[in-house]
């Protein structure tokens, strides 16, 4: 067998797929680190010792009552995977509505950015002047109270105005943006240079509610783009081998089923490169989900460990499912057989009717025996007329059998044979 | 025709259509339920779901959210989920939104849920029309316990059937005509109501029609006999015994069993031997379940001795399969195990015996005797008494009977004051006033003969004599004899038409035997495909639950029917 396919092979553990290089260590291990599924089968076997009893009662009493019942056998069909039915979709009438109202939303939050750019960049003394100048003060004299707490202006409590755009709150009422936030508001991406903005970094800018909420919420969206933790890279690399290994295991069933039916499509040799490729490649889904299970977890966020051990649990559950069933391929001496047999059949059909069919069927491998692959010559070249090259790989297990004793096999070969050179001969004359 | 495939479809579209990423599925009480009837959380976590959240969970919206995921969200339309989801949106906890309705759901509300969406992260906005539990590929329940108030609709159930049945319907591409049970002021008004939605949301509706369906709407006050039998095949023997919740069946009851046994799933879909036991009697599953069991145990011992390489190979990779067939088998061995020891505890051979006949043979004088006999051995438990006395008194109502002193012997047997009032509630509930077929039609010259020959050829089963209603009906309307007068069409079709594909359902409650029936149906006239489903599925306890909540607040010292049965006082 090809070197790569070690990998599976040896004492692994079921559960943790550790090598344990010898079957006691394994089953060490196994009583050891998984004494959960110890319990498990413990608690089988209580039970079933329980339950046997109780049923061979219910044997000796009952089950004769219903005996005499037709034994008509319902039992339910597994469902097939079907057509989805009829469905109906909102999304364009949903996106209609949240165009309508978001876009009215998006211009005055541009508007609220351009601004605040350019009031970052007021400077000097007047720069009450210049903010006014920039965004038009609402008139004052009318308004009485607060509009958002509704408290009523006086000496104490004093009108404000929002820098950004221009509206009446008291003080309480008022938000002190940062500069150096709002620096970053204006340009996330680009690293800021300072020089540009005046001010120092502990003046603040005094801005309503609404505005604030505005600002904010494009912030958020802002920044939930550009954050793509660890987790997200790793799960997209664990996606990708699972992607590359549903296209290999359905390659590889192909070639296995084309090998054990006799074909000659694919090379053994390819057959197990690519089981080892696959289970390099699960390997490397076990080792990405073992790193996905132990990223660290943010306390505020206990629903990610969930995540996390949830995606291990279910690529360990796919590599069980279906990658460690996939079958072993067969040995060279096994397809050999199966190429032989399947020769033999075809003979069978193609033979002229004169021929007696009884002796084709006796190369028989019910005593056990079965000739050694034949050399790697032989079946090389595929030019030849496949008549010539059966008759050889006959030839060859009469050798064999011959050396090996085995004369009634030698008998039917022989049989064989014959029978191939007169179709040979058949072929030639027509 | 397959209501599991058209539910696992839809969850498949809805999986597959958001694009691939982590995910999660934002469900509530209900399609939780829904889903989990189709698809193990281990299956839906190779289709990248990863999270399961509760929207209507009381932590949900205080919980934090992580933005790398996408969003599933499978809800019912309903006002409040609406609102929910409308405070979700304002504040995402997820980056990107996927909205399912599991049913028709109103402009207004979609508009609503667009406004609120102003961070833009919703994607997609769709209806699934699965509002209902597929139980079976035949089989479906609504989920509702008790659907009745005072003898009429309760209004939300009412809206809850109706929705149930449209999504049932559209699911399955019918756009049926229907038919209702004419003594049932239920069944009309669920019919017409559902017909009022098939014409509003006509465009759904209009599929290019391939032969012609039909649902029927029943009312189970005809046949209040099938849900108070005791039960002898996996399923319904499972059910009455020990009770069915969507598919999972406590056991944290039964002494000695472990923890992972205290709740097991029992599903069609993913347990082979439970598949093909679900309606083997009694005495088959004994002897399947010994088989599985020899069959594991030669596995088992296979494994225990790991010697050469190719031993432990082999071990590696049946592995995964053993695991799998240790856990059915201790489930099924569990299970099967205590019911065998609660039909031997009970005596429910013995009960069943009596029930059969009662409900289907005609001996008065010798059912009278038997009953009695039941009533005085100490080793039936109260509620079979109770039951046999009902089966009695619905059976021989109308005739001189001893209900009265059969009353009296349940009280010298100390039986509950609730189980006596039982007796009269489903008496008022489900006698024969109130029912438009004959369910004792036992006198039927033909049916006596067949019984007899049926006897001769030894293959009825004394305990499995009963056939319910439901056959009969279907058996009518499969040769086109249903009677309209009996059974009319809701709305200006015609009842003429012979429909191939038929919805039954049955308001206040399917139960499993009668799955059986549309089953074996299916099987007998594979030209029909028949669909059974109701408000639930009942047992006999959960029936009698839903037949005390009938007459809940009402004043039963004034009560019509049941007069003569003064010595079960009501206060």
């Amino acid at each position: 067998m090809a070197d790569g396919i070690a990998i599976q092979e040896g004492f692994l553990c079921p559960i943790c797929h550790k090598d344990m290089r010898s079957p006691q260590n394994l089953l060490s291990h196994f009583q050891d680190l998984h004494s959960e599924d110890q319990e498990f089968l413990k608690s089988l076997k209580g039970i079933y010792g329980k339950a046997k009893k109780k049923i061979l009662k219910l044997d000796d009493q009952d089950l004769q009552t219903f005996k005499e019942l037709t034994r008509e056998k319902y039992y339910l069909d597994s469902s097939d995977p079907q057509d989805p039915g009829p469905s109906q979709c909102h999304t364009n009438y949903f996106r209609d509505i949240r165009r309508e109202r978001l876009e009215h939303r998006t211009t005055e939050t541009n508007k609220l950015i351009i601004r605040l750019d350019r009031l970052l960049r007021t400077f000097g003394s007047d720069r009450k002047q210049q903010e006014q100048e920039l965004v038009v003060w609402l008139d004052g004299s009318t308004v009485t109270r607060c509009p958002s707490c509704a408290a009523s202006f006086n000496i104490a409590r004093r009108q404000h105005h929002c820098r950004l755009c221009g509206s009446i709150m008291c003080n309480n009422c008022s938000y002190f943006l940062p500069y150096d936030i709002a620096q970053t508001i204006v340009a996330p991406v680009n690293s800021v240079n300072d020089k540009e903005y005046s001010g120092k970094d502990s003046d603040t800018l005094r801005i309503c509610n609404h505005c604030l909420n505005m600002l904010e919420s494009r912030r958020r969206v802002q920044v939930d783009q550009m954050i793509k933790p660890t987790i997200w890279h790793l799960y997209s690399l664990l996606q990708n081998n699972k992607k590359q290994i549903e296209a290999a295991v359905e390659l590889y069933n192909k070639m296995y089923n084309s090998l054990t039916s006799g074909e000659t499509t694919f090379l053994l040799q390819d057959v197990q490169t690519l089981r080892s490729s696959i289970a390099e490649k699960a390997q490397m889904m076990d080792t990405l989900s073992k790193k996905i299970a132990s990223e660290p977890v943010d306390p505020e966020t206990p629903k990610a460990a969930l995540l996390q051990n949830n995606i291990r649990k279910s690529t360990s559950n796919y590599i069980k499912d279906s990658l460690l069933t996939l079958p072993t391929p067969p040995t060279m001496d096994e397809i050999d057989r199966i190429r032989h047999k399947l020769a033999m059949s075809f003979k069978d059909d193609d033979l002229p009717e004169t021929l007696d069919r009884r002796s084709i069927r006796t190369v028989a491998v019910a005593t056990g025996w079965s000739p050694a692959p034949a050399s790697a010559s032989s079946i090389d070249n595929e030019q030849e007329n496949p008549l010539i090259e059966q008759m050889r790989i006959v030839k060859n297990y009469i050798d064999q059998a011959r050396k090996a004793q085995r004369f009634e096999e030698v008998a039917s070969l022989e049989e064989n044979l014959r029978m191939l050179r007169e179709t040979y001969r058949q072929q030639q004359r027509a | 025709m397959n209501l599991i495939g058209a539910v696992k479809a839809y969850v498949d579209k809805m999986t597959d259509e958001s694009e691939p990423g982590m995910k999660v599925l934002l469900m509530d009480k209900e399609t939780t339920s829904i889903i989990s009837m189709v698809y193990s959380q281990s299956e839906i976590q190779q289709k990248e779901v990863f999270l399961l959240e509760r929207i209507d969970s009381p932590n949900y919206a205080n919980s934090t959210g992580l933005r790398y995921l996408k969003c599933l969200v499978f809800i019912r339309p309903t006002q409040h989920n609406i609102e929910l989801m409308c405070n979700e949106l304002r504040y995402p906890k997820y980056g990107a939104y996927y909205i399912y309705f599991s049913n028709i759901v109103a402009k207004a509300d979609i508009k609503m849920l667009a406004e609120n969406d102003e961070q833009e992260v919703v994607k997609e906005v769709q209806e699934l029309y699965m509002d209902y539990l597929a139980v079976n590929p035949h089989l479906f329940s609504i989920g509702l316990p008790c659907c009745m108030e005072k003898l009429s609709w309760n209004q939300n159930a009412l809206q809850r059937s109706m929705h149930g049945l449209v999504s049932v319907i559209l699911s399955l591409k019918k756009s049926p005509i229907i038919r209702y049970q004419s003594n049932s002021r239920l069944a009309k008004d669920l019919g017409s109501r559902i017909e009022d939605t098939m014409n509003k949301e006509s465009s759904l509706f209009a599929f290019g029609q391939g032969g012609h369906s039909l649902l029927l709407l029943l009312d189970r006050r005809d046949d209040p006999i099938t849900p108070l039998l005791t039960q002898w095949t996996y399923q319904a023997m499972v059910h009455e015994l020990m009770g069915i919740n969507n598919n999972r069946v406590n056991l944290s009851n039964i002494t000695g069993v472990s923890k992972e046994l205290s709740e097991v799933v029992l599903s069609a879909e993913q347990d082979a031997f439970y598949a093909k036991n679900i309606f083997m009697n009694y005495g088959d599953i004994g002897q399947n379940i010994k088989q599985l069991m020899d069959q594991f145990q030669a596995k088992a011992k296979s494994h225990q001795k790991i010697e050469s390489i190719a031993d432990m190979k082999s071990f590696v990779e049946s592995y995964p399969q053993f695991k799998k067939l240790s856990g059915n088998v201790t489930k099924h061995v569990t299970i099967v195990g205590e019911l065998s020891s609660m039909v031997n505890k009970y005596h429910l051979l013995d009960v069943s015996e009596v029930e059969q006949e009662i409900s289907s043979q005609n001996d008065h004088s010798a059912h009278l005797s038997s009953v009695r006999k039941l009533i005085q051995d100490d080793k039936i438990r109260h509620t079979d008494a109770a039951k046999l006395v009902m089966l009695y008194a619905l059976r021989y109502q109308n005739q001189n009977n001893e209900t009265y002193n059969l009353i009296e012997l349940l009280k010298k047997r100390g039986v509950t004051d609730k189980l006596l009032k039982d007796i009269v509630y489903l008496l008022e509930y489900a006698g024969s006033h109130a029912r438009q077929s004959n369910l004792f039609n036992v006198e039927d010259a033909v049916k006596i003969t067949k019984r007899f020959f049926k006897g001769l050829s030894g293959v009825d089963n004394v305990y499995t004599q009963h056939k319910p209603l439901l056959h009969d009906i279907l058996e009518e309307l499969i040769k086109g004899r249903l009677k309209d007068n009996l059974y009319p069409v809701v709305g200006n079709h015609s009842s003429g038409l012979r429909a191939q594909d038929i919805v039954v359902f049955i308001i206040g409650g399917a139960t499993y035997e009668e799955s059986l029936t549309v089953h074996s149906l299916n099987k007998t006239y594979p030209g029909f495909n028949i669909i059974l489903g109701g408000t639930t599925i009942h047992n006999s306890t959960s029936f009698l639950k839903e037949v005390e909540n009938v007459y809940c607040g009402e004043d039963m010292r004034s009560r019509k029917h049941t007069k003569h049965l003064r010595n079960v006082i009501f206060e």
